[in-house]
């Protein structure tokens, strides 16, 4: 039993909706959640980075995981919409309250920067339009190194015929240039009806040209990798350490300078 | 040597109001299938749906689907069914999703899974009981499961009890 996760849910104001999102996640059998909180900066007027709202005031009680006992787990991330490099500033205050960092690069020489240069977990790679620049080797293949992910969203897909095109062009595109590593595959969902169980995500995969392991690894064991790599991005130099609690012994650890106890495989 | 292999997969339908289920039937979701798979698939996709599919059990009160396709080419067929969104029935159009449970070879298996799935969803209702008497036929329920169809009979009368006291 592999844990599935998917690390995007789109936030909205409105608290019945999260509700009801989280609760048919923790239904569907996913163990981790992200709430996904969209910033889009433009030069025009200095915009502030939202804040994420706290969990406890969002949802009530967190359900239990389908076929687990534990409660669903909730985090909070951040994704910059750039399309210049003087938008995502390094080490922000306001980034240290999101667990996870994302960045839709809309231009070529920003996602080579995105690539090689910037300190976040995931690089998303735009649906709705099609792709204004071709990937190339070089940027993935360091990317994969420094452990960010790609990923890619479906919700888009099942709203309309064009946009579901534009999908599987985008990330057909993306597997022929990763080879299928470090890619994952998540929702996102505005309402609770637009999430899937992870067997038909891994099912989509295979549409987008990933082999079925490397489609279960995109919602499954890359996500965890995220985490990971999330975590060791707040500590000093990746170290991290772990200590055991009362009620439960948390993962290993791993103490070197490289980050994520889970690497992804290496070639 | 010769036997015809096919693939039962089964699904349920989840919706966000519980009474709209009770609308469904077979003939709509079969519909709404083939539909699906020609929209994504195209004229091949629906060329194999006429093979050997068809929709072989409906649960209308705990939205369970049983569905049947030809070995080789269920997986294509089920990469399609996430993109349904909605099932037209009689006129109505309820907003639905699919979500695939269980693949199994045979009915038999696939009714094996169903029964330990409802003992886990009957599981996971005893923590949410209000009063005594609905955990005590909760706990009748799970012990009373049985391959020969108990099982499945016992989670229908649970969930409606449970919608009406929950309303």
């Amino acid at each position: 039993m592999s844990v599935f996760m998917d690390l995007n849910v789109l936030f909205s104001a409105d608290r019945s909706r999260m509700q009801s999102l989280v609760e048919t996640a923790a239904h569907l059998g996913f163990s981790t959640v992200a709430i996904n909180y969209v910033f889009e900066p433009t030069t025009k007027k200095k915009q502030e980075v939202p804040s994420p709202v706290p969990i406890s005031e969002l949802i009530g009680q967190l359900p239990v995981v389908q076929g687990r006992s534990r409660p669903i787990k909730v985090l909070n991330r951040l994704t910059v919409v750039m399309s210049e490099a003087s938008h995502f500033r390094p080490n922000a205050t306001e980034y240290r309250a999101f667990d996870l960092l994302a960045i839709q690069p809309t231009t070529e020489k920003l996602f080579h920067t995105t690539c090689m240069l910037c300190d976040v977990d995931i690089i998303c790679i735009s649906v709705t339009e099609k792709l204004p620049f071709f990937f190339k080797r070089a940027p993935i293949n360091g990317a994969i190194d420094r452990g960010v992910v790609f990923e890619v969203s479906y919700a888009s897909a099942l709203r309309d015929s064009t946009m579901r095109r534009y999908t599987i062009a985008n990330a057909v595109c993306l597997m022929e240039s990763c080879k299928g590593k470090n890619v994952i595959v998540s929702s996102a969902a505005e309402k609770a009806l637009e999430l899937r169980g992870p067997y038909d995500i891994v099912n989509l995969g295979a549409l987008f040209g990933l082999s079925d392991a490397d489609s279960k690894e995109a919602v499954s064991s890359t996500c965890r990798a995220v985490l990971l790599h999330a975590e060791t991005r707040k500590t000093a130099s990746g170290i991290v350490y772990t200590r055991i609690s009362q009620q439960e012994a948390l993962q290993d650890c791993v103490g070197s300078e490289a980050p994520a106890a889970k690497r992804p495989k290496p070639t | 040597m010769v036997r015809v292999k096919s693939r039962y997969l089964l699904c349920e339908i989840n919706v966000s109001d519980r009474r709209e289920l009770l609308k469904l039937d077979d003939r709509a979701v079969a519909g709404t299938v083939k539909a699906a798979v020609a929209r994504t698939h195209g004229d091949y996709g629906a060329a194999l749906c006429s093979i050997r599919f068809c929709v072989k059990y409906l649960n209308a009160h705990t939205g369970i689907v049983f569905l049947r396709f030809p070995k080789g080419c269920y997986k294509l067929l089920w990469s399609a069914l996430p993109f349904i969104t909605s099932i037209e029935c009689r006129g109505q159009i309820i907003p639905c999703f699919l979500n695939c449970l269980h693949v199994g070879g045979t009915i038999r298996t696939c009714q094996k899974f169903l029964i330990r799935y409802n003992t886990q969803q009957l599981h996971r209702m005893l923590p949410k009981c209000k009063n005594e008497e609905e955990k005590r036929q909760i706990q009748k329920a799970i012990l009373s499961f049985s391959l020969t169809g108990g099982g499945n009979k016992a989670l229908e009368d649970e969930l409606e009890s449970e919608e009406e006291d929950g309303e």
